[in-house]
């Protein structure tokens, strides 16, 4: 009964039928309390989102796999203590992180949101040498400007890690197969460490089935493994394979990845999961847990089911898929729709071209593996995919990035048992090439080195540049460098190209915020709420769009919405802070604004706007110091260089604020502002020549500034030279500045006038 | 800020009102920041209904003419416009006739700078504060005081249904001594 009890609730998972599974999980739990059977309950809630109930379920338990699910509920539920002390107990300070490479993720998510950097930092860097393919582990390091350049991430040393993956496994694939059903059973034992023996009956049975197909793959795997088979080998080597699939779960969403159960798989369903990470952090969190959760089951139902292979089948392929274009948000449903299919189709279905060859030599490894090698087992979604599996060869790509795809080319030793090592050795470069590209791109632009990112990202075939998520980088990096209609252009390529991915859409709707494009940016909010109305990015730009119109009140509800629905989204605060300034609330933005340091404190905008308060309150030393925090962050932005040099100049250290004022003018060419607040320090140092000069230059740049022509009247003012005062307040009042300048200019131009009468009358 | 003609320097007529509120954009409400009181007032008709942005709740005064709502600021700010909301047809002799508005540092100094005369208004009322003299744009002030002098058909309380007052937005970007216009100065003048 237990078996078939267990069977019916893979199924359901597999088929997306949470209420199901929950209810057939709960009789079964009822009738054979296990802690495996716990495992699998828990991992059934996680999947359908009521994290809150696997909390519950596993609290206590002792298993590394139910220790890796409870933490990743804790996280979900915001519990991080709770979430750590489960990870690494505090009474065995040497135990091993359940899950491996995913487990070091998580926590590292953890110390991350501790504000412990240093802890976090190491364990992304753990996660990453375990599994070089963790995509969102990269990308964590690099928000927190911790990366190495990718070229020695994404290196040979991952390439051996990768390697090792899957060759071993093949040998020891092998091994199991000509085993007996019983070193089968042991072998599938051996997969999942964490959780109780999954009935070994259940073992069996897909022991049954696999091993007449495995056999015939494995003789190729064996070929290339060339390892001796013994079975205990093939074993431990299989479960530290499958370790590594994990890691890639977890990219998900920073989301604890999937459980050890996992191992037994290969990457298959994983990747397909990781794809999904590949989505920014941020956003990633509420969809991410979906998928997550998938693998949770996964793991659980391949454990149970016995079915060793089928993991690395339907999730490699559907991660391909997903991987094609999408960011990796949707690639995660993506990779949840194509579940079911097999890998083949996948392959069939990815938008990524390139996978072609990979298709081809994952057909033919599909053609050999005849059944649902592991897909089935661990991605509930991906029922039978057996071909998924050699589509999931690729495995490896649990980097979310369309690098998944490559690594198509990598045969899933598992799964047909076909994988070559010299596929092996040849997707393994490929998935690697594409990471090192996009990780440095992604550190690049996290360091604030916009235009390199961009010569980066350009060196990208062209089908991986234009998907959604690297054309959102591109974007992103444009608009660092204030070239707002570049930025502009790559968002929009990026909504087309992913239409239903909101990573990226907060930063392109404070383009056209720049742009004072309204229209555009009312259509992309009521586009992005009615995509997802629980999604941060959507009310961020719907604040944008009430901001642009004057209405501060209403911008700062809908950004404080944003903020209630993930408090883990740094802009949203920063956004809230911007709109308290406006208020003239500054109390509360400050507040904001140190929340948003808080979650990031690479977040140069929040360090600006609370520098930009104190400038306000006349607090100049508060204000010069955070505009130096934020300049060291970002040492390319001549906003900030300029806003420190006005700072420095109001703490009487005009020298220096000079300097830094030549320095932002030689920073960004296009930027007029340095020139104009270097003719204001110059003119109240009373060096009207050399002001008058700046401000002649900046006339050719900016010809219709109004206030160009009111300084420099001034400045004729100041030298008695009537005339040209005259002519210069005349000429900014042509240009039609508001209210109060109208005011200020013409009581200078009265002013000017006294001179004269008094002479008349004398 | 339509419907106001005000002719000669001190005393202007307003017939009617604007049935709706339109200010320019550069201006911007500045009542939040000031503590208003009354000279008197009704139970339940307090100083609350003069900014609750409801029309129809109103204040009554409860006294001696002239009747005052006095708003006080902790610094010195620049007003421009005051906007008054009021209603003969509902409130008929409760309708103020004679405004006088006042300035200065505190109850000790205040001095006129408009008075105006309404006629039967309905609905919002303008009242500029500027001067002819492109200098005299702004009023700047600690205190107002909207003082009424006397009432339709010689009513001797009167209904006020809603206050708003305005000056200048101030520069977005602090310690500039003027506005930005260009679009490429603004571009570059702040960071999002």
């Amino acid at each position: 009964m237990e078996a078939i009890l267990v069977d019916c609730v893979q199924n359901s998972l597999r088929h997306f039928m949470y209420r199901n599974a929950i209810f057939m999980c709960e009789r079964l739990c009822a009738e054979f309390p296990s802690e495996t059977n716990m495992q699998l309950l828990a991992g059934c809630y996680l999947h359908s989102n009521q994290s809150y109930a696997a909390y519950h379920i596993l609290k206590g338990t002792q298993m590394a796999q139910s220790r890796y699910m409870f933490a990743l509920s804790c996280f979900q539920m915001d519990l991080l203590n709770e979430a750590e002390a489960a990870l690494c107990p505090p009474n065995e300070p040497g135990a091993e992180i359940p899950n491996g490479a995913a487990g070091h993720y998580l926590l590292g998510l953890i110390y991350r949101y501790t504000d412990r950097r240093k802890t976090a930092v190491h364990h992304f860097k753990q996660a990453l040498s375990a599994d070089p393919l963790m995509w969102t582990a990269y990308e964590e390091l690099c928000v927190l400007g911790a990366a190495e350049e990718a070229t020695a991430v994404f290196g040979e040393a991952a390439a051996l890690c990768i390697q090792k993956q899957y060759l071993p496994h093949g040998s020891a694939s092998q091994s199991l197969h000509t085993s007996t059903e019983d070193r089968g059973l042991a072998s599938s034992g051996n997969f999942c460490p964490g959780a109780d023996d999954a009935s070994p009956r259940q073992l069996k049975h897909m022991q049954g089935n696999n091993q007449r197909d495995i056999p015939g793959n494995y003789h190729g795997a064996t070929a290339l493994g060339g390892a001796a088979s013994q079975p205990s080998n093939g074993g431990s080597s299989n479960i530290s394979f499958y370790n590594t699939p994990s890691p890639m779960a977890s990219q998900l969403s920073g989301v604890a990845p999937p459980p050890l159960c996992r191992n037994a798989q290969p990457n298959g369903p994983n990747q397909s999961i990781v794809t999904v990470d590949s989505s920014p952090r941020s956003t990633v969190n509420s969809t991410i847990q979906a998928p997550r959760r998938k693998f949770v089951d996964e793991g659980k139902l391949r454990k149970i089911s016995g079915r060793l292979f089928s993991d690395s089948g339907p999730r490699r392929s559907t991660r391909l898929s997903g991987d094609a274009g999408a960011n990796s948000n949707v690639s995660a449903t993506m990779v949840v729709g194509n579940g079911t299919s097999n890998s083949s189709k996948y392959l069939g279905g990815s938008k990524l071209s390139s996978m072609a060859f990979r298709a081809v030599t994952i057909r033919k490894v599909q053609s050999w593996t005849n059944e649902n090698i592991d897909e089935g087992i661990r991605n509930e979604t991906f029922d039978d995919s057996r071909t998924n599996v050699t589509s999931t060869t690729s495995s490896l790509s649990p980097s979310g990035d369309t690098k998944s795809l490559e690594q198509e080319g990598t045969t899933i030793p598992i799964s047909g048992g076909i994988m070559n090592g010299s596929k092996v050795i040849s997707g393994a470069s490929e998935i690697l090439g594409l990471l090192r590209t996009l990780g440095e791109g992604y550190r690049l632009s996290c360091m604030y080195r916009c235009q390199e990112a961009l010569d980066v990202y350009l060196k990208l075939p062209h089908k991986h540049y234009n998907t959604g998520w690297v054309l959102s980088q591109v974007g992103k990096a444009y608009f660092e460098l204030v070239d707002y209609l570049e930025a502009e252009g790559a968002f929009s390529l990026a909504r087309q190209a992913s239409p239903y991915s909101l990573e990226g859409m907060d930063t392109y709707s404070t383009v056209l915020y720049h742009l004072k494009e309204d229209m555009k940016l009312s259509y992309l909010a009521q586009e992005l709420i009615s995509t997802d109305r629980l999604a941060s990015q959507s009310w961020c730009a719907m604040g944008n769009c009430y901001s642009l119109q004057k209405d501060h009140e209403t911008a700062l509800r809908n950004f404080q919405r944003a903020v209630q629905l993930n408090p883990r989204f740094a802009y949203a605060h920063t956004l809230c802070g911007h709109e308290y300034v406006a208020l003239e609330d500054f109390e509360n933005g400050i507040k904001s604004y140190q929340s948003a340091l808080r979650v990031d404190a690479r977040h140069y905008n929040s360090w600006y706007g609370l520098g930009m308060i104190y400038l306000r309150q006349e607090k100049y030393e508060f204000s010069e110091h955070h505009f130096r925090m934020a300049f060291q962050i970002n040492s390319r932005s001549s906003v900030i260089m300029s806003y420190l040099g006005t700072a420095l100049h109001a703490l009487k250290k005009s020298d220096e604020a000079l300097v830094i004022m030549e320095k932002a003018i030689l920073a960004d060419k296009k930027n007029p502002l340095p020139m104009y607040q270097k003719a204001n320090i110059l003119v109240s140092l009373e060096n009207f020549d050399e002001a008058l000069e700046a401000l002649e230059e900046l006339k050719e740049f900016a010809p219709r500034e109004s206030s160009i022509y009111a300084l420099m009247g001034k400045i004729y003012k100041r030298r008695n030279m009537h005339d040209k005062a005259m002519l210069h307040f005349g000429l900014a009042l042509d240009l039609k500045p508001p209210a109060t300048d109208v005011a200020t200019i013409k009581a200078a131009i009265e002013k000017l006038h006294v001179p004269d009468e008094l002479q008349d009358y004398l | 800020m339509a419907t106001e003609s005000s002719e000669g320097e001190d005393e202007g007529k307003v017939t009617g009102g604007n049935p709706v509120l339109i200010v320019e954009d550069d201006l911007r409400e500045m009542g939040k920041k000031a503590a208003w009181s009354v000279s008197s007032c009704k139970p339940g008709n307090g100083v609350s209904s003069l900014r609750d942005d409801n029309l129809e709740t109103y204040w009554q005064s409860d006294g001696a003419q002239p009747h005052l709502v006095n708003i006080q600021f902790q610094k010195k700010v620049k007003l421009q416009l005051v906007v008054l909301y009021l209603d003969f047809k509902l409130d008929e002799s409760y309708t103020p006739s004679k405004i006088s508005i006042r300035a200065g540092d505190g109850f000790h100094n205040l001095k006129e700078i408009k008075t105006m005369e309404l006629v039967k208004p309905t609905g919002w009322v303008y009242l500029s504060l500027s001067g002819n003299d492109p200098r005299e744009t702004f009023v700047n002030t600690f205190m107002l005081q909207i003082a009424v002098l006397s009432n339709h058909l010689n009513g001797r309380d009167t209904h006020l249904r809603q206050i708003k007052l305005y000056g200048p937005r101030p520069n977005p970007i602090p310690h500039q001594p003027f506005h930005f216009t260009s679009r490429e100065f603004i571009n570059y003048s702040s960071v999002r």
